[in-house]
């Protein structure tokens, strides 16, 4: 049996070493010893859940480069702020990853990460706002709508499949918007009922009645953009509380999961400080596993986790986050093997995928970083082909604003084509017609 | 194009068009009132707040009994030397809100004490003004941690949101909070030392220019030279203890100053804490190159802060770009989003002729015809803390006779904003931003999650929804609603849309909810009574009733 340790100097010694000049991909760092085990076949009934790493997170301290041409700019750039070559765990191609990504070693040592540094767009914007539009949109011509709405305008049900597309947000992100369909908000599991009150589920009086009146409004054509807004959210609210799911008071089966979560009590691993890793993800996630384990008919959930604006303070912040992100997703792929579906083990069903909407400045400042280009992305399921694709940036030649450069064979619209072809099931034709043009697919599905 | 002459006369609908968006909607009888008025004379009133109608005697002093919500007692710690008791305050009571309550650092307090503000102040522009700069300055509490800073930036948005917009954005860019929230006190760049550009960065994109509009990556790094050091200290009086445990100490106010090295007063203390004969050196010296201008950001001038210099460029060097940047904010949120680029050119020419002086700006955009123009009447959906404050106005007693009942006639606000952070899944958490872009606005404001909680607000409100006996709007169907019994359902329908002023609701669905709720034969009483409470909840949280 060849240890953890064994396979990822394999991957090392079969990796170029160097900075990653070219494209990694194709999966070739995929195979090798260790618990690493082959993927499942993409599954009948896929689950996708997207992450939203929130303010840019310094990803280049994630997966610094821990060999090659990349080591020393790196070095020389990040005095303070660097990570230590020798505390990281050797992902192969000079680039490591931090343990404080916590879980993310045995994930990926099971082969079930795909990581894909360097993602991007030609056209980088060091505005959160902008780039974070410009994610959202995915598209060849940003015109508004959001990549995952539009699947939404040509897959759901026109008029139904209400609880197909699910945010455990509170707001509706520009991803999640379509021209004709949105996602559904549910951040919470309880009092999901309309009429209800704020402060109890007590039925209203003349709540069937109500209901009609609801109706009857919804069914009022207007061509206000305003009143369309409000209709179509406000339907959408009164649909999906309709699933049989929610129970008595609107709310889901509760469920308490047999695995620990950043944030319990007696989760090993804390803050910095020694506090509890309490955060918003891991409260997302146990949602999402219970909306799964309850039956709810959705088929992408959107989730994030803010914070990641690390202008300073970065040498505390950053750890947690990453401790909070790392072992969120471990948890919630370990849970989900506990989550018996209709269409089989939830854990081989879902695929997580990680996005956030630019890397930050090579050059640290005082304490922190600033707003710089390029990703890093990354998938995790049982389906998928771990290793590294992408193309890790060269930080021995940097733009003049000293940011990374961006690389076509880590388009970021070669991810979303990539999950909308290969797991979401859209033809490849419908597929780069929603992009706007065809990009080239991922290999780790 | 917006054609941005003043009317000269105007009608009730105008006027109700006009206090919605410029405050937070009149009733019927007070619109009926001030179209009696010239609308050039009345709508300066509006804006200065003058005349009888801006009085503020008897709002400032109904502030001393404003919060319903009884405040605990806080019990003494056993640890802590000096602790004491702080006694239970029984409701009704102030919003405990002033400086010597800054220990409490209760959000939900400041967001109840805004929105009782917005409720009765009877100069609403002020407070719809300091909504307006909220959003657009958007701060969160969350990385500030002080309530009472953040009370202290909404306060300068009452007070200084009608200066010109170059000395606005220069006070705002040395308000604690602001500091605080965009990295102003970390940014060093003495010496050598690498800036930190998140506010240069967002002073720019998110608050005077847009993204992309008439800067680069390099206009940054030489803005954030400019303001390294922007800081400010505190006296010992600016920390207010917890009696109940007098080692945590609270802050409620600060300073402004450049950290560069200079000497400080007596009881001079660093916002992380320490008496500093000196302050750190952390402001660059020398020169920078900001639109293609060098700026000297050593010297002042004028009573300037060193770099203040560079700041206040943007509005004279790229004075196009950002009256573009404010022409779009302000049509977004007074007028409507459907402009065109002709009507933001308009826009922001007039704001430049006008000097930047948001007091004109104002009060001519408010008078045009373009604002008037049919085609802009419901054109916005209206934000979640408008929208309930507006519902309130128009439901629960107002506040002459409010003031005068016994328990007060006021909205238990503490509790509506304390209820799962009602604010906030409505879609706005007030005091709190999520990040400095605010909040988008219009259509962005709905999604199936806010407008779940608009129904609930709107049960909250019409159905007279009771928390620990308490309700959380008090309204009187007879005495608030109805003074004029109604004769007939018809009537009930047509005095609930004239007072909540929804957006057009199509005849088919009206006759459709009053023949569910009110059939015939119609009679005025305790039943009766009771379906226009759920007709008034219909109307609320209606599609047509999101706009105004």
């Amino acid at each position: 049996m060849t240890t953890r340790r064994e396979f990822i100097q394999t991957l090392g010694a079969t990796s170029a070493a160097l900075a990653g000049l070219s494209a990694c991909g194709g999966g070739g760092h995929s195979s090798g010893g260790g618990n690493s085990q082959p993927p499942v076949p993409v599954p009948a009934a896929p689950i996708l859940v997207i992450v939203n790493i929130d303010g840019g997170y310094d990803w280049l301290n994630v997966t610094p480069p821990n060999a090659g041409a990349n080591l020393a700019p790196y070095q020389a750039k990040r005095a303070t702020l660097g990570i230590d070559p020798a505390t990281l765990i050797d992902l192969g191609s000079g680039m490591g990853l931090n343990p404080d990504l916590i879980g993310m070693n045995d994930l990926h040592a099971a082969g079930r990460v795909a990581w894909i540094p360097g993602i991007g767009m030609p056209n980088p914007n060091l505005s959160h706002f902008t780039a974070g539009d410009l994610w959202g949109q995915g598209a060849a011509v940003p015109a508004g709508t959001g990549w995952l709405g539009r699947f939404a305008d040509t897959a759901f049900n026109a008029s139904g499949d209400v609880l197909r597309g699910l945010t455990v947000t509170s707001d509706l992100a520009v991803m999640l918007r379509g021209q004709t369909r949105s996602f559904v908000s549910i951040p919470s599991a309880g009092g999901y009922v309309f009429p209800a009150y704020l402060f109890s589920g007590t039925t209203m009086p003349d709540a069937p009645l109500i209901e009609t009146g609801w109706g009857d409004s919804l069914n009022a054509a207007s061509s206000d953009l305003g009143y369309q807004a409000a209709a179509q959210a406000g339907k959408l609210f009164f649909d999906a509380q309709n699933n049989p799911a929610f129970g008595t008071g609107g709310s889901l089966t509760a469920r308490t999961p047999t695995i620990l979560y950043p944030g319990d009590v007696t989760y090993p691993i804390k803050r910095l400080d020694g506090g509890n890793l309490n955060n918003s993800l891991s409260r997302q996630f146990k949602l999402i596993a219970q909306m799964i384990a309850a039956g709810l008919p959705t088929q992408i959930f959107f989730s994030r986790l803010g914070g990641w604006d690390t202008h300073s303070n970065q040498a505390v912040d950053h750890p947690n986050l990453q401790r909070a992100l790392g072992g969120s997703i471990k948890a919630f792929y370990d849970d989900l093997a506990t989550i018996t579906t209709s269409s089989g083990n939830a854990q081989d069903r879902v695929m997580i995928i990680t996005y956030s909407e630019f890397g930050r400045r090579v050059q640290e400042n005082n304490g922190g970083t600033d707003h710089g280009t390029m990703g890093l992305s990354f998938a995790v399921g049982k389906a998928v082909k771990g290793g590294l694709y992408g193309a890790y940036p060269d930080l021995t030649g940097l733009d003049p604003n000293g940011n990374m450069k961006y690389s076509a064979a880590a388009d970021f619209r070669g991810l979303y084509a990539t999950v909308l072809e290969r797991w979401l099931g859209l033809g490849a034709t419908s597929t780069n017609t929603l992009l706007g043009s065809s990009y080239t697919r991922m290999n780790f599905l | 194009m917006a054609v941005l002459t003043a009317i000269t006369s105007w009608t009730v609908a105008d006027v109700q068009h006009f206090a919605r968006r410029a405050g937070f909607g009149l009733t019927p009888a007070d619109a009926a009132a001030l179209q009696a008025q010239a609308p050039g004379a009345a709508i300066d009133a509006w804006v200065d707040g003058t005349g009888p109608s801006h009085d503020l005697t008897a709002f400032t002093a109904a502030l001393a009994t404003a919060d319903m919500v009884t405040e605990p007692k806080v019990t003494a710690s056993t640890t802590d030397p000096g602790s004491v008791d702080v006694a239970l305050v029984a409701a009704p009571h102030a919003f405990l809100v002033d400086a010597s309550n800054a220990w409490r650092n209760n959000l939900n307090t400041a967001q109840a004490y805004l929105a009782w503000r917005m409720h009765h102040n009877p100069y609403a522009f002020q407070e719809r003004m300091a909504l307006f700069w909220h959003n657009l300055f958007a701060t969160g509490y969350h990385k500030v941690g002080k309530a009472a800073l953040m009370l202290k930036q909404i306060q300068l948005f009452r007070t200084d949101g009608l200066d010109k917009f170059d000395d606005l954005l220069v006070t705002v860019s040395k308000d604690p909070a602001m500091c605080i929230w965009l990295d102003s006190i970390l940014n060093n760049a003495s010496g050598t030392s690498i800036p930190n550009e998140n506010y240069a960065r967002e002073s720019m994109e998110l608050y005077s220019l847009g993204a992309d509009n008439g800067y680069n990556q390099a206009d940054i790094t030489q803005l954030a030279l400019a303001l390294s050091g922007w800081s400010f200290t505190l006296g010992d009086a600016d920390y207010v203890p917890n009696p109940a445990s007098p080692s945590q100490r609270t802050v409620a106010d600060g300073h402004f100053k450049v950290y560069d090295g200079s000497s400080n007063a007596p009881d001079t203390r660093i916002y992380s804490g320490g008496l500093r004969a000196s302050s750190y050196n952390m402001h660059r010296t020398g020169t920078v190159s900001l639109f293609g201008q060098t700026l000297d950001i050593t010297t002042t001038a004028g009573g300037w802060a060193k770099g203040e210099n560079a700041l206040r460029s943007i509005v004279t060097v790229k004075g196009t770009n950002c009256s573009m940047f404010l022409a779009k904010r302000l049509l977004t949120h007074f007028v409507t989003t459907g402009y065109t680029a002709q009507d933001q050119t308009d826009v922001a020419n007039m704001i430049q002729t006008a000097g930047f002086d948001m007091r004109v700006v104002m009060k001519t955009l408010l008078k045009s015809a373009f604002f008037f123009g049919s085609a802009n009447r419901w054109a916005l959906a209206e934000g979640p803390v408008s929208w309930i404050v507006r519902g309130a106005k128009m439901l629960c007693p107002p506040l002459a006779t409010a003031s005068a009942q016994s328990p007060k006639g006021y909205p238990a606000w503490r509790l509506f904003t304390n209820n799962a952070n009602t604010f906030d899944q409505m879609g706005m958490k007030l005091l709190d931003a999520s990040g400095p872009n605010g909040w988008h606005e219009h259509t962005a404001w709905l999604n199936s999650n806010t407008m779940r909680y608009r129904t609930k607000a709107a049960a909250a409100l019409a159905l007279l929804e009771l928390n620990s006996s308490i309700p959380l709007f008090p309204t009187s169907v007879t005495t608030d609603w109805f003074p004029v019994a109604p004769a007939n359902a018809q009537a009930v329908y047509d005095r609930l849309v004239a007072l909540l002023q929804p957006g057009p609701i199509a005849a088919t669905v009206s006759a459709a909810w009053l023949a569910a709720l009110l059939p015939s034969p119609f009679t005025w009483n305790a039943a009766s009574q009771a379906k226009a409470r759920e007709l008034a909840f219909l109307i609320l949280c209606s599609p047509a009733g999101q706009l105004y």
